[in-house]
């Protein structure tokens, strides 16, 4: 009677305090409950769609019916902002960060804001997937074109880069104001994208901006809101989104196609990182291991991420046969390089090119 | 008391492992300090080749200090898969342009100019390696040095020092230990000859006092001189011994003669019952005393020709006749059955037929006095190596225990009975010098035996060798 007492009390100020620490964290917070009698609570801080973790969540507390799970969502910038002043103040936001902006986490690691989890299951993930034992990727995403079948005549559909930005010079009164791709003030990952795109060939993606600047490209914040826009036919075609969400769209509505680009497809590996003085880091820790297992990853393959580095493609989706051996995926490589893309002065003066292009200085050019 | 001291080959064994252990410990420490400055030299252009991409990609815009950070300076660095990376770049101004603030060197970025300079030192409690390039700019709106500081984390550097240390540990290990296995045998080998001696030594008979001939390493011939001197000294006291106990005993048995005669001369007739008990066993002590000094001078001699007389094939059934006829007395009890057999053919042995006789003689004696009844038996047999004298009589025997015993001088089994024998010490001390033995047989179905084993003259070499 006692205990149910004291319980019912901790849960009440514990809602209280997540539904205010929420507004402040600006994220949004989903909690589920101990299968069993909960024990602990292992408290995800992430940038990454609810709708996609969901699966992994439920299937880690089937092995772990104890642990009760909070989750926190957030866009990426606002994670790592907060996250970064937490780790100022020599505290942390949760058990463990998840965010696809793996550079932030990078960055997190780098001022060492992080600790090293080393595990059999660490050992297993691609070098490239790994830095310091701190920073792990557990995803694989192509970054992908979506369009609306309905609308996008099938003669139309772009397979490379280049074909996108011909598309939009050849029809561009067709597709003004029809393209949507996020918009890299926002979000982390967008600029992440971009940044790489920027890297792979200068001249392409210069030609690429200078399309979409022409054709009054649509920015939103996050890649829900660009495939909404795709999926009810605002838009015609997504640039740049992650085929993870965009293959869950996919399922949703199947007018909404994927085209893995045939020149170059780049490749993300969503971070996982256990911050310093993590709250019940060793949950944190057990979570990761669960993520990198083969049942985890074989739930995100099936339910999650859909895409996998050994698996074939998901059907349905219009891309090469073998996106790895062929070379066309180029992997974001999880190290310091990263760091080139987190220098704010470089970011600032890249987030202003691209703003001067797409937001406003296009038009004025035209 | 003396200490036990330590054994020569462990001394040498530990002064040597020491030696190594000091001088591996000085390698070690020597390469840790090589593999320190080598990981440190190869890191440091790995974080001088990224400072100076930096530098590189500042550019003047408008007056403005621009920055367009290479993504391949910090791959370079990357190379280091492990190490954080810190960097900060300020303009001429001394404004930090970007990067991390709180970079701070005690250097003042002023004295920085064509060559790079490098610090270790630490940021943010972890030890790092920084580096500090400048890059002029002469543009017209700005103008000065603008500094890139790079700095790097030095986990890579570390496990590449340790890595580098590791081995070289391993190799001075391996090396150490070789070493010591090597000089271990070395000094096993040198000693040998100290274990050669000491074999030499014990392998001596115990009567053998000539001196010791045994090849010997230089550093030993001192300790073996001195060996031989004392052997020699040892070996004329013995002989001067030995000579004094014969003339003793010569000059003994003069006086002894003299006394028995008078003895006998004494009239019996006049004495009472125990004047004449005394007389006797007056006669008697002196027939024992006699006897004894007669076999003390036996013994000398025996010893003597062992030592002088060349041995010569004898026939040993003559030799143990005639001691036979010399031992029996005259006098002998006739109740007593004696005889006498020997084979057909003649067993020859290389020996000296004067000290055998003796041998024999003394055996007979030793039998007629101590044990015989009624019956003694004497044979020579001979078998394919071997030829044999026994003496075998009905008497009570000698107990196998006391067998070993009873060839020592003045030892006998009846000592009660104050006759201390020499006869068996006289036989055994023949059949040694003949290069055979004294035995004995248990009392079976005959008799108790004493034999006196020769090896026959075909093994002639084998006798001289023995000798």
């Amino acid at each position: 009677m006692k205990n149910a007492l004291i319980r019912f009390c901790a849960a009440t100020a514990a809602v209280i305090f997540f539904a205010g620490s929420a507004n402040a964290l600006e994220g949004s917070r989903h909690f589920f409950a101990a299968g069993e009698v909960e024990r602990d609570v292992l408290s995800i801080h992430a940038a990454t769609d609810i709708d996609a973790m969901k699966p992994l969540i439920l299937d880690f507390q089937k092995m772990a019916p104890e642990i009760a799970v909070e989750y926190v969502e957030y866009v990426t910038n606002d994670l790592y902002n907060d996250a970064d002043k937490a780790c100022g103040n020599g505290s942390a936001l949760g058990s463990i960060y998840l965010s696809s902006s793996v550079d932030q986490l990078v960055k997190l690691a780098n001022d060492g804001c992080a600790v090293p989890h080393r595990s059999p299951r660490t050992g297993s993930v691609a070098p490239w997937a790994n830095w310091r034992d701190e920073v792990f990727g557990f995803t694989f995403e192509p970054s992908v074109f979506v369009y609306n079948s309905n609308l996008v005549p099938a003669g139309d559909v772009p397979r490379t880069h280049v074909e996108l930005a011909d598309l939009l010079r050849r029809k561009l009164d067709f597709y003004r104001g029809r393209i949507g791709t996020y918009d890299l003030r926002q979000s982390g990952i967008g600029y992440l994208l971009a940044f790489y795109d920027a890297k792979q060939t200068t001249t392409v993606y210069g030609r690429l901006l200078e399309s979409m600047s022409r054709a009054d490209a649509a920015v939103r914040c996050c890649n829900s809101e660009v495939l909404q826009q795709v999926a009810s036919g605002n838009f015609y075609i997504g640039y740049n989104i992650l085929g993870s969400y965009a293959y869950a769209e996919h399922k949703r509505n199947p007018q909404l196609k994927i085209v893995l680009p045939r020149d170059y497809t780049l490749i993300l590996s969503r971070g996982a990182m256990i911050p310093k003085n993590a709250t019940r880091g060793d949950l944190g820790a057990r979570f990761l291991d669960y993520l990198l297992s083969p049942r985890g990853q074989a739930v995100a393959r099936e339910k999650a991420f859909f895409f996998s580095e050994k698996g074939p493609l998901p059907p349905d989706v219009d891309g090469p046969l073998t996106l790895v051996q062929s070379g066309i995926a180029r992997p974001i490589r999880i190290g310091p390089e990263l760091l080139a893309a987190q220098d704010h002065a470089q970011r600032e003066r890249f987030i202003a090119d691209w703003s001067n292009l797409i937001i406003g200085g296009g038009r004025a050019m035209r | 008391m003396t200490r036990r001291e330590p054994s020569l080959f462990w001394r040498l064994a530990l002064r040597v492992a020491l030696v190594l252990c000091t001088g591996a410990a000085l390698l070690i420490t020597a390469a840790w300090y090589y593999a320190r400055a080598a990981a440190d030299d190869a890191y440091d252009r790995l974080l001088l080749g990224a400072a100076i991409q930096m530098a590189e990609s500042l550019t003047v815009d408008a007056g403005h200090l621009v920055i367009n950070l290479p993504s391949s300076a910090f791959e370079l660095l990357g190379l280091a898969a492990s190490d954080r990376i810190f960097y900060r770049v300020v303009d001429p101004a001394g404004r930090t342009l970007t990067g991390y603030d709180d970079l701070q060197t005690d250097i003042d970025l002023d004295t920085v100019r064509a060559d790079p300079v490098f610090a270790s030192t630490q940021f943010r409690g972890v030890p790092v390696r920084l580096t500090i390039v400048a890059r002029a700019l002469s543009d017209p709106t700005l103008s000065g040095f603008a500094h890139v500081i790079v700095a790097q984390t030095t986990e890579a550097r570390r496990a590449l020092a340790s890595e580098l240390t590791y081995r070289a540990t391993i190799l001075v290990a391996a090396m150490s230990l070789l070493a010591l296995a090597g000089t271990m045998l070395a000094i096993r080998y040198s000693l040998q000859p100290i274990a050669h001696l000491g074999a030499a030594m014990r392998r001596r008979d115990p009567q053998d006092l000539t001196p010791v001939e045994v090849e010997a390493p230089r550093e030993l011939q001192p300790f073996l001189a001195s060996i031989n001197h004392f052997m020699g000294r040892l070996n004329e006291r013995v002989d001067l011994l030995q000579r004094f106990i014969a003339d003793a005993a010569h000059q003994i048995r003069t006086p002894l003669t003299a006394l028995s005669a008078q003895v006998d001369l004494l009239g019996q007739d006049q004495m009472d019952e125990s004047g004449r008990r005394h007389l006797a066993r007056v006669k008697k002590r002196a027939d024992e005393l006699a006897r004894l000094t007669n076999q003390l001078l036996s013994h000398a001699m025996v010893i003597h020709r062992s030592e002088s007389v060349q041995l010569a094939p004898v026939n040993l059934v003559d030799i143990a006749r005639r001691a036979f006829r010399a031992a029996i007395p005259i006098t002998i009890d006739p109740d007593i059955v004696v005889s006498f057999e020997a084979p057909n053919e003649a067993p020859m042995v290389l020996g000296d037929p004067v000290s055998l006789r003796e041998a024999i003689v003394n055996v007979i004696d030793n039998s007629l006095r101590h044990g015989t009844i009624s019956r003694l038996e004497v044979r020579v047999v001979s078998d394919k190596d071997n030829a044999r004298v026994e003496v075998e009589d009905d008497g009570p025997g000698i107990p196998p225990k006391e067998w070993e015993k009873v060839t020592q001088r003045f030892v006998t089994s009846k000592a009660h009975e104050g006759s201390g024998g020499l006869g068996f010490a006289i036989a055994s001390e023949v059949a040694t010098a003949h290069g055979g033995n004294l035995g004995f047989r248990e009392k079976g179905e005959c008799g108790f035996t004493v034999y006196l084993e020769i090896p026959l003259a075909s093994g002639e070499a084998e006798v001289r060798k023995q000798k």
